[in-house]
């Protein structure tokens, strides 16, 4: 009965070196008021200079986008004052940001869904206000990082379709390298707009969301809003245009501005920054440089290699995990086999020590190694487990440690026979159990033999000879 | 010998002395390098120069708008009277790098925005002709210094003709060089794309070295660039055909009879010169104030009270804090143009006003190169009147707006500028300006040489002589 529309305005921290108009340091959590200069405090007098970095990742992501891109990189004075911005006006960009008209198609419940992109522009940061008893103190080290703002038409419509597209968003710029693209991290930042209206009329009135800093935020915030908006027009009135802040204490939202407090930015063209013009060859660079999106790898590692959609998203999630995963493969890997071990025992081990798969000492040209040793009998699983886990950690050769820690699989029935014999003639209450059909005590068995040969015996036949052994059809 | 000494004095000392008892009159300098800063910047430059340098150990003053490391920069405010700066300007630097010491921080209106000098609210610099009378301005400090024999040159900043009015006043040369032909990476911002770094000296060849030192595109200012004269370089050896604006209301008569005396001579030495016509200058000045205003309201938005400059006592929250500190710290007419700025960029009115300005800004600057298809210089008087009495007894503030007409040209069309002495009317100093084509700043100098020696202006009473 209602239509649900939802645009994004998202900012994005740039992984620049230096920030956007200055050199000074871009890098985040270090000492307040460290990475400041003349230059971006403001001071009187100083001038600034484009960081040619931020424009050429500020490019890939309109190329990513789909968007056309800007031929000059042109940029205006926003002025609004904040105590946090030194100069009191925000050198961005307005009339001809670097991309305009643009799209992302992205995955939700299955589907392709579209959202377009009104324009992507680049800016840069604001400081950090710490507000500490009756005083407030300020962290400059933000102040004229990049940022990069990316504004959608409202086409989502609805908080689990945000929160998916943001994720989705996420791996994104990620995927091209651009930003950490963290919202608890507060490196990917966004403001949502939402309208209603009954069902085919058309854009409602529009309430500005500000503050929802992570994704689950986006989602509760939407969803709430739309059923307060909602709530406000079955009861015969009419949504006030406002700007509104998510209370993540209380779980609403409370109103920050009413339109006629909204502002004038009284733009103008940066008279400090004549127009930047990347030319021919900078364009040709950022091309080459973008990787293949997402979703489009996602739909050929599909089909390629025989994945499902769950298993393939879960894989192009990170780049950095398809790249691992594509280059286990080619060095001979099965995909769904990798696929499993990926998912779990390397996952848990990424997981427990916070090393990222590819800063491990496992290649992938290892694990494709392990995998084809447990593959031909030479390992069997639990020292498969054991040597990925020491791989992960240290430096070794996968072959060379089967004959250093003799993990070499045992299947010679005459040697697994007596470790049998012994672990069964110590339990016989257990023993008359299995013999009772109590199978759960097989695994118990198992234990004890595993843990006799460090787990080299061949499960398969140890698990024969228990049974048989029990049963006394081997004697 | 390369001290102060080389320069006409005995020692440091005495020169330090002259220039104490000469400010005591003239009022030109808000800060002075102490005594042994100075000597020790001059054993520096001795030592570090170039001896074929012809600035090594030469004094400079620089007008305080200017970023020089470890000096005051206050602008004529209150709101930046405590505050020194952390970082020379790369003009400045690159002086130094020749071996020019500065001496000292020279008045100026509040943020340069005055034509008098009397717009600055840390000091009062009379004009070394008269000391009842102003100085002109923004520049005054520096056009008074250098008129008052202080220092051999100083430098200024034009953003609508603040060092052409001042060195006209003092009876000096003043140039504004071509937009982004200097950097502007340390002059504290007003109007930042109309103003320039600029000089005044006595000496128009030294004029000609400081500037090309000065010169060149800098990597901290973005809106520099190369200076490129083959572009004007192909009359070279003929003598430059003038051209003069038929246009010329407005100019006290004194001032009016001596303008046309100066023609007749320079018709006399065989300067062909022609008429033009240049309609757009009517709306000059309108469209100067106007972006020069919105500019403004940018630019000085950053004096908050917050990182630098006057803080009021006490304030409950941050609107407060800006608004007092702001109130206490800034005079009227920076009030008036950052009023003005606001105003102009509103939404509703940006079309009107600064878009509007905007257009008649190419307009003119097209119209201005048109002429110079027809002549290689364009001469014209500074300003309509001598230096006036302090207290705007001559000419109101509106007026004096008005008056900017020939000056402000040269910034909205981006193009050099010089103003040049041109005798005396009245026992005050007169001026003249030429106007070129971008990077003609040499053939200005030449010209401007050549006017001067054909009635050999006199200097201010109690000047000494430099070298
Ligand atoms: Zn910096």
């Amino acid at each position: 009965m209602y239509d649900t529309f939802i645009g994004l305005e998202i900012h994005i921290q740039l992984l620049t070196k230096t920030k956007v108009f200055c050199g000074c340091s871009n890098n985040y959590g270090d000492e307040p008021n460290t990475n400041v200069c003349p230059v971006c405090l403001g001071y009187p007098g100083t001038l600034p200079v484009l960081n040619t970095d931020a424009l050429f990742m500020a490019y890939q992501v309109v190329g990513a986008l789909k968007c056309k891109r800007a031929e000059a990189a042109i940029f205006e004075r926003k002025n609004y004052f904040y105590p946090d911005m030194p100069k009191n006006y925000q050198i961005s960009q307005f009339a001809d940001p670097v991309g305009i008209n643009g799209e992302v198609i992205f995955p939700f419940q299955g589907e392709e869904h579209r959202v377009r992109i009104h324009d992507v522009h680049l800016e840069e940061d604001a400081g950090k206000m710490i507000h500490a008893g009756d005083m407030s103190l300020l962290d400059y080290n933000r102040a004229g990082t990049p940022l990069l703002e990316i504004v959608t038409e409202p086409d989502l419509r609805s908080g689990e379709e945000t929160e998916a597209f943001l994720r989705y968003f996420r791996t994104l710029v990620r995927t091209i390298g651009v930003s950490r693209g963290n919202m608890e991290e507060g490196n990917l930042r966004c403001d949502a707009n939402i309208s209603i209206n009954t069902h085919g009329a058309g854009l409602g009135t529009k309430v500005e969301l500000k503050n929802i800093n992570s994704s689950r935020f986006v989602r509760l915030a939407l969803e709430y809003e739309k059923e307060r908006q909602i709530g406000i027009v079955e009861a015969g009135g009419s949504v006030d245009q406002e700007t509104r802040l998510w209370n993540e204490n209380k779980d609403i939202t409370v109103v920050m501005r009413r339109k006629e407090e909204s502002k004038d930015y009284r733009y103008f063209p940066e008279p400090d920054l004549p127009p930047y013009r990347p030319g021919e060859d900078f364009f040709r660079r950022v091309e080459e440089s973008l990787p293949e999106l997402p979703l489009d790898r996602q739909k050929r590692m599909e089909a390629a290699f025989s994945l499902t959609d769950e298993q393939a998203s879960y894989l192009c999630e990170e780049k950095a995990r398809a790249d691992y995963f594509e280059a286990a493969v080619a060095a001979g890997s099965e995909a769904q086999h990798l696929y499993f071990w990926m998912s779990g025992d390397l996952a848990a081990l990424v997981n427990k020590s916070g090393t990222p798969l590819e800063e491990s000492r496992l290649s992938p040209e290892k694990l494709a190694t392990v995998l084809r040793l447990l593959d031909n009998g030479a390992i069997h699983g639990p020292i498969a487990k054991k040597m990925v886990a020491l791989l992960f950690e240290e430096e070794h050769d996968p072959e060379g440690l089967i004959a250093e820690r003799g993990w070499k699989a045992l299947d010679d029935t005459s040697k697994i026979l007596p470790i049998v014999k012994k672990a069964v003639d110590a339990n016989p209450s257990a023993a008359e159990q299995l013999k009772q059909g109590e199978t759960k005590v097989l695994g118990f068995f198992m234990g004890q033999v595993m843990k006799e040969t460090g787990g080299r015996a061949d499960p398969e036949t140890a698990k024969a000879l228990i049974t048989s052994y029990v049963k006394g059809e081997i004697v | 010998m390369s001290d102060a000494a080389l320069f006409g004095w005995s020692s440091t000392a005495e020169y330090c002395t002259y220039l104490d008892e000469n400010d005591k009159k003239v009022g030109a300098f808000l800060s002075r390098t102490g005594a042994d800063e100075f000597q020790s910047a001059l054993e520096r430059s001795r030592s570090e120069a170039s001896d074929r340098s012809p600035l090594r150990g030469m004094p400079f003053a620089v007008k305080d708008n200017i970023a020089v490391k470890g000096l005051p920069l206050s602008c004529g405010s209150k709101m930046l009277e405590t505050l020194s700066s952390p970082y020379s300007a790369t003009a400045v630097e690159k002086l130094q790098q020749a071996g020019a010491v500065v001496v000292g921080k020279t008045n100026l209106d509040e943020f340069g925005m005055g034509s008098s000098c009397d717009n600055s609210a840390l000091g009062t610099t009379h004009n070394p002709w008269d000391v009842a009378r102003v100085a002109g301005g923004s520049s005054g400090g520096s056009a008074a210094a250098v008129a008052a024999g202080m220092v051999p040159f100083a430098l200024g900043s034009d953003t609508g003709g603040s060092i052409r009015q001042p060195a006209a006043f003092c009876g000096t040369y003043g140039l504004k060089p071509s937009y982004g032909v200097v950097s502007r990476f340390g002059l504290v911002a007003y109007a930042s794309s109309l103003e320039t770094i600029g000089i005044i000296s006595l000496d128009a060849q030294l004029l000609r070295t400081v500037f090309d030192i000065m010169r060149g595109q800098d990597p901290k200012d973005q809106s520099s660039r190369p200076f490129s004269p083959q572009a004007s370089e192909k009359r070279q050896g003929e003598k430059p055909r003038i051209g003069v604006i038929t246009d010329i209301e407005g100019l006290a008569p004194a001032m009016e009879s001596a303008y046309r005396e100066r023609l007749d001579l320079i018709r006399k030495k065989g300067y062909e010169i022609v008429e033009i016509e240049l309609p757009m200058l009517e709306y000059v000045v309108p469209a100067y104030y106007t972006i020069a205003s919105a500019e403004a309201s940018a630019n000085l938005a950053r004096y908050a009270g917050i990182r630098y400059g006057h803080r009021t006592d006490w304030a409950d929250e941050h609107s407060e804090l800006t608004e007092k500190s702001r109130d206490e710290g800034f005079g009227d007419e920076v009030k008036l143009r950052i009023l003005l700025g606001t105003y102009v960029l509103r939404s509703g009115f940006k079309d009107q006003y600064y878009l509007r300005a905007q257009k008649i800004r190419t307009l003119l600057r097209n119209e201005i190169l048109s002429a110079f298809q027809k002549v290689d210089q364009i001469l014209s008087p500074v300003f309509p009147t001598a230096a006036f009495p302090h207290g705007d007894a001559g000419l109101d503030q509106f007026q004096q707006k008005l008056a900017d007409k020939f000056t402000a040209t040269a910034n909205l069309a981006a193009i050099p500028a010089l103003a040049f002495p041109a005798g005396q009317s009245e026992g005050l100093p007169f001026g003249l300006q030429l106007l070129g084509p971008e990077f003609s700043e040499h053939k200005l100098i030449d010209t401007a040489s050549e006017f001067t020696e054909l009635w050999e202006p006199k200097t201010a009473p109690g000047f000494r002589e430099w070298r």
